[in-house]
């Protein structure tokens, strides 16, 4: 009874991690079309994904623009590349055997991806702070990191179970190889 | 590793073969191939009293430690 619950809930977690990779590639996908659109066809800054307006800030500085929206444009598409690395594990894991090297460097990759989004968004949240202070308009901003600080906690904490699953990987391989 | 299994060596001398040892030591024959091939990272004193038990030799002579440059020179 319990194994059938866990399976329930482990294929329904497959199907919405696959609704917020589709999601989330959608928006990276839509980021990047914005920013070729936004070198070769300035006009179109002030019609950015989702209503974005950086107009203002691409009139006052390139840089900043260009800085900002490199941020952006990372952030999304390591959140798509982590949620593909989710399915991936979930899809390729097998449930009755799941201490293989394989899941390891998942969880691994997960946690560094889960890290550096945490950082780079934090980092980014910092840059537009003073970008405001300077008198850039970057209010609609907000949404692009506003979990910086979930982000890194929860890297740090996979990072740590990732650390001790490949102990127990490390540790299962010998033990089958204990003739 | 240069620690060397010479299971082989001795599986020869006594005309054994590996299902004979399997059935005589009580391992599977997987875990008799990886003992004989070398993948092997520990094994048990009880595996090892068993098996030098039903080939009738010593520990050393199922066991060889080699230095990998003393090898090298020595080739």
């Amino acid at each position: 009874m319990a194994t059938r619950t866990n399976n329930f809930v482990f294929w329904g977690l497959y199907i919405v991690a696959w609704l917020i990779f589709i999601g989330l590639s959608i928006e990276a996908g839509g980021l990047i079309v914005n920013f070729f659109f936004s070198l070769y066809r300035p006009e179109f800054v002030q019609n950015l994904y989702q209503k974005l307006d950086l107009t203002e800030m691409y009139n006052d500085s390139r840089l900043a623009f260009f800085g900002v929206y490199s941020f952006i444009l990372t952030i999304s598409i390591l959140k798509a590349c982590l949620f593909y690395t989710v399915i991936r594990l979930m899809h390729k894991m097998d449930l009755s055997k799941p201490f293989s090297t394989f899941v390891a460097r998942q969880l691994s990759l997960i946690s560094y991806y889960t890290l550096s989004i945490g950082l780079l968004s934090f980092i980014a949240r910092q840059l537009v702070k003073n970008l405001m202070h300077h008198g850039f308009v970057a209010d609609n901003l907000n949404h692009f990191w506003a979990d910086s600080q979930a982000f890194i906690l929860m890297g740090a904490i996979i990072y740590i179970i990732a650390t001790i699953f490949k102990k127990g990987v490390e540790i299962q391989n010998e033990n089958d190889l204990t003739v | 590793m240069p620690i060397i299994v010479n299971l082989d060596v001795m599986m020869a001398k006594r005309k054994m073969s590996l299902n004979e040892l399997s059935e005589k030591v009580g391992l599977t024959l997987s875990n008799l191939s990886i003992l004989k091939t070398g993948k092997a990272k520990a094994i048990r004193f009880s595996t090892l009293e068993a098996i030098c038990k039903v080939l009738e030799c010593q520990p050393g002579d199922i066991l060889e430690y080699a230095d990998k440059e003393q090898k090298t020179t020595n080739q």
